[in-house]
């Protein structure tokens, strides 16, 4: 404070020099960019309060509330899309013990969050959505007041919960936040809530976030943590914030001409993989063979992609919606919105040594001339080429050419190499196009798993089983969730 | 701009090309016999408009039983709301007629082609817009 007070007074005085220097352990927020980076939520409140009060809830609002709340005591955490691994919605992702990035490239900035590949992008530049259709995290439009964030976000979904208690609300919901970097180097999200239907006023609570150096915001897949017997969100990640607040990483540095940040769109879409087919080993075409019979005798099939896990060649083979992409200096970040997934492309790098296996790989990227290189090794062997069950491997290695087309375009030449079950090289030519949108839409693919079609399943992989299922009620009573390892029973 | 009508002119565009594969997006759509079609009336007992696709659940009466709940698929909301369906549009407790094509198992399960409310108003599912005519022999995985 005395250090504010201090600029305050040199402010007024035209001493300018010194104030936006900072010292190890005090960080006064003078730029947009101090917002950028990792953090860790202070706390992970399972009710949110104004000061410590309830907010000021309609009497139905407030009887939904209590009913959420008996619940919740008991256990019972079905109100909570939360608890099935689907969107958490806002703010509620933001009270959970994840940490997340914001990055920032251009008019576009996002929030990657570190619970389920969710992702939250914010239109710097645009003007008021008129969204189509409500969404888990809405249509969030932002603007720098000094060094403060202003997010104002319409479009909310009704079907999520404002806290893991159980706080309802409708699709008139707004939502305004004010982020900004607190004296003491955390960051502070001011949020005011304002729906008629649910509040008899507006009200504000306050979430607040602290730097580690040792976060990491990571792919998580809550499915694979919940058939691990763990719950879809792990209260013991809490961590407070520490008694001295960590010195924040330098923002990434700019690019100095960004060439793919903005939205785009696949060119065309397919499921099938047709060209995969032509270079099966007998391994590879045994599986498929597999799979195509159990698809004949009338079986949905259950791959990664359909299961709510694709991995990073999906988003080769089959990508469609909204991609959005930011850029820095060191990391090309591809948000896609179907299949939902974050992949970030380690600019002029190495593959490491050491790699954990995983669904997304580990991309390194390097522009040669005009032409976009990603090289992706490091995969998990659970993904499948496309909606036929082509298998792959762990041996898989992946290469994409993004080559610039004269229309805006690119053209995307994928290369597939796994010889586990390919004699050859697979192929593939894709594309990306601009797409005329500000705001992506969501996939939320596990908003509603319904045990009926499971019972008509076929999986390719037994990891693909589900634990929570949508469970149809008997007579007149309604469907429920019911999680629980499926057995086929 | 970002607005309702781009999107949805965005959304039509789809359709018109690619509707056959967002039909199919997130599963094949094998477990469903597209040669066969079905009417079934009933009451609609509940609505999950949600991703990856929604349903319609509708209490059909049986000769001298309760009546059996069949689950009748629909597409997801943005498909939906492209086709010019609205997350109201059906409520439960409505009296609808629902012509589909039936699961290959048997199970009280289908795929909507073309619903109508009881004052004639109609709607279309994804798969009567896909496949207006059932195809001779479907093709692996379509």
């Amino acid at each position: 404070m005395r250090r504010i007070a201090w600029c305050l007074a040199a402010v007024l005085s035209l001493q300018l020099a010194g104030c936006g220097s900072k010292s190890a352990d005090q960080h006064v927020a003078r730029t947009p960019d101090d917002l950028l980076g990792i953090w860790v939520p202070d706390a992970a409140p399972r009710e949110l309060t104004v000061n410590g009060s309830p907010p000021p809830l309609t009497e139905d609002a407030a009887a939904t509330y209590a009913q959420h709340k008996a619940r919740f005591v008991e256990g019972d955490f079905g109100y909570d899309p939360t608890s099935w691994c689907a969107g958490p919605g806002l703010p509620r992702i933001l009270t959970m013990p994840y940490p997340f990035e914001i990055r920032r490239s251009g008019d576009h900035l996002a929030f990657i969050h570190g619970w389920y590949r969710w992702f939250r992008t914010v239109d710097l530049n645009g003007p008021e959505p008129q969204p189509p259709l409500p969404t888990t995290l809405g249509f969030p439009v932002g603007r720098f007041e000094g060094d403060t964030l202003v997010i104002r976000t319409v479009g909310l979904t009704d079907t999520t919960v404002l806290d893991a208690a159980g706080l309802p609300h409708s699709d008139q919901l707004v939502i305004t936040e004010r982020l900004r970097v607190l004296p003491d180097g955390r960051l502070e999200d001011r949020m005011t809530f304002e729906d008629p239907d649910t509040f008899t006023a507006p009200w504000e609570t306050v979430l607040t976030f602290h730097r580690d150096p040792a976060a990491r915001v990571t792919d998580d897949v809550c499915i694979d943590r919940l058939a691990k017997g763990e719950p879809a969100e792990d209260l013991s990640r809490v961590s407070p914030p520490p008694a001295t607040t960590a010195k924040p990483a330098s923002p990434p540095a700019p690019v100095a001409q960004p060439r793919l940040t903005g939205m785009w769109e696949a060119k065309t879409f397919g499921i099938f993989v047709p060209e995969a087919e032509a270079k099966f080993n007998p391994n590879g075409k045994a599986l498929f063979d597999r799979n195509a019979a159990a698809m004949k005798s009338g079986h949905i099939m259950q791959t990664a992609w359909t299961s709510c896990r694709p991995g990073a060649v999906s988003t080769m083979t089959m990508s469609r919606e909204a991609i959005m992409v930011l850029e820095t200096a060191d990391e090309i970040t591809i948000l896609y919105e179907m299949p939902r997934m974050v992949r970030r492309i380690h600019m002029n790098a190495e593959h490491p040594k050491d790699l954990q296996p995983s669904y997304v790989g580990h991309s390194v990227g390097r522009w040669e001339g005009d032409v976009l290189v990603v090289d992706t090794i490091g995969y998990n062997g659970f993904a499948e080429l496309g909606a036929g069950g082509q298998p792959t491997s762990a041996q898989m290695h992946t290469v994409e050419r993004f080559t610039p087309a004269a229309d805006g375009s690119y053209d995307i030449e994928v290369t597939i190499t796994d010889p586990a079950y390919y004699t050859e090289p697979v192929v593939l030519k894709r594309g990306w196009k601009k797409k005329d949108a500000r705001h992506p839409l969501e996939y939320d693919c596990m908003e509603n798993p319904r045990e009926e079609d499971y019972k008509s399943s076929y999986f390719v992989h037994e990891q693909y089983r589900p634990v929570c299922m949508r469970v149809a009620g008997k007579g007149m009573e309604l469907s429920k969730m019911v999680c629980k390892p499926w057995t086929g029973e | 701009m970002f607005t309702v009508t781009s999107l949805r002119r965005g959304a039509i565009a789809l359709l018109s090309s690619a509707l056959a594969l967002t039909a199919v997006a997130h599963h094949s759509t094998a477990e469903f016999d597209y040669t066969k079609q079905q009417t079934l009336q009933g009451t609609v007992k509940e609505v999950q408009w949600t991703n990856p696709h929604s349903f319609i659940q509708l209490l059909v009466p049986k000769a001298g039983g309760e009546p059996v709940e069949w689950a009748v698929e629909i597409g997801s909301p943005s498909i939906n709301i492209a086709m010019g369906w609205k997350k109201n549009s059906v409520k439960p407790g409505e009296k609808v007629t629902l012509l589909i094509s039936p699961a290959r198992n048997g199970s009280p399960l289908g795929t909507l082609r073309k619903l109508t409310f009881e004052d004639g108003r109609e709607l279309v599912g994804v798969a009567g817009r896909v496949r207006p005519t059932p195809p001779a022999a479907p093709a692996q995985g379509k």
